[in-house]
């Protein structure tokens, strides 16, 4: 029993942890809601489509956030091979897709009403399409490989090489013509690019977003560490016989 | 070149259809993964459970013998 013990103690461990910070997120994000309708002006020029902004561009940077994770969760598991490296770098990258398919979908509906067009194949976009493609890949070769730890490898090596499309995305708007508004963050980003009250705004935003962020990593981490204590329960199982 | 292109769409007030869509599908995303993983925690925990009094049963079972 002592051993079946400790193969669910890291899922027993977590329930704290994660409910103190599903609170905080919650309530900034009740807050950082109220901001962005009630706080935040209207742009006189696009109205009130713009306020999308507050969620689309924290969204962006946090899937650029997530790609680092999984970057240097990546180098870790490679140094290293321990598996709690790769848990990292999994559970990073499968948040980091949800984020870069939102940033997709609400650049998209952005694009709309701004540039009266859903789609155009200009650089920002077409290469933030790649970035999503080269992480699904890396959940596929994930789910595909003959063993785990054969597919750690090869995600782990997908995860190095395809973190080099996240500066091409960050620094497309500088280096070719592009439709896009320039950077508002960053080292491309102009200093009078915002007013004072929508930099705070996005800056809470950003905020916010870092916490929903690491909620969503440590709930992913979770579900990984009860899926491991599974595995070895059915193991410990079958090698008893039944 | 910008200007434009921004001028010449219909703004603003057109808008906000696009505005409720956007964070319709931001909240239907974030929310739906959320639920999708605690879900399968879920799942997770009630298997963990029987497979492990399974484990216990058969602990007796060879301590019996």
């Amino acid at each position: 029993m002592a051993s079946s013990q400790s193969l669910t103690s890291p899922s027993s461990r977590m329930p704290s942890a994660k409910t103190v910070m599903a609170a905080i997120t919650g309530v900034m994000m009740v807050i950082n809601l109220y901001l962005i309708f009630m706080v935040a002006p209207t742009d006189s020029v696009l109205g009130h489509v713009q306020r999308v902004f507050y969620f689309h561009v924290p969204i962006a940077i946090m899937s650029f956030l997530a790609f680092f994770v999984v970057f240097a969760g990546s180098v870790m598991y490679l140094i290293t091979r321990s598996p709690k490296w790769d848990a990292v770098a999994h559970a990073a990258a499968e948040v980091g897709v949800v984020l870069v398919t939102l940033a997709l979908i609400t650049g998209i509906i952005w694009a709309r009403p701004v540039w009266n067009t859903w789609w155009t194949w200009e650089p920002r976009l077409t290469t933030t399409l790649i970035l999503w493609l080269i992480y699904v890949a890396y959940l596929m070769v994930r789910s595909y490989a003959p063993t785990q730890s054969k597919g750690a490898i090869y995600a782990a090596v997908m995860g190095i090489v395809g973190f080099v499309d996240v500066p091409i995305v960050y620094y497309s708007v500088v280096w070719w013509r592009s439709i896009h508004p320039s950077p508002v963050v960053g080292p491309f980003a102009q200093a009078d690019a915002l007013d004072g009250t929508m930099a705070l705004v996005l800056l809470y935003s950003f905020i916010t977003f870092v916490f929903f962020f690491v909620y969503m990593v440590m709930e992913r981490m979770s579900l990984r560490s009860m899926e491991e204590a599974l595995g070895r329960i059915r193991f410990t199982l079958r090698r008893s016989g039944r | 070149m910008l200007e434009s292109v921004l001028l010449s769409s219909h703004l603003p007030s057109s808008n906000l259809p696009y505005l409720f869509a956007a964070f319709a599908v931001s909240w239907v995303v974030l929310f739906g993964y959320l639920f999708y993983v605690n879900r399968r925690q879920h799942e997770m925990r009630k298997e963990i459970a029987r497979l492990e009094t399974m484990l216990e049963q058969s602990q007796e079972h060879t301590d019996g013998q």
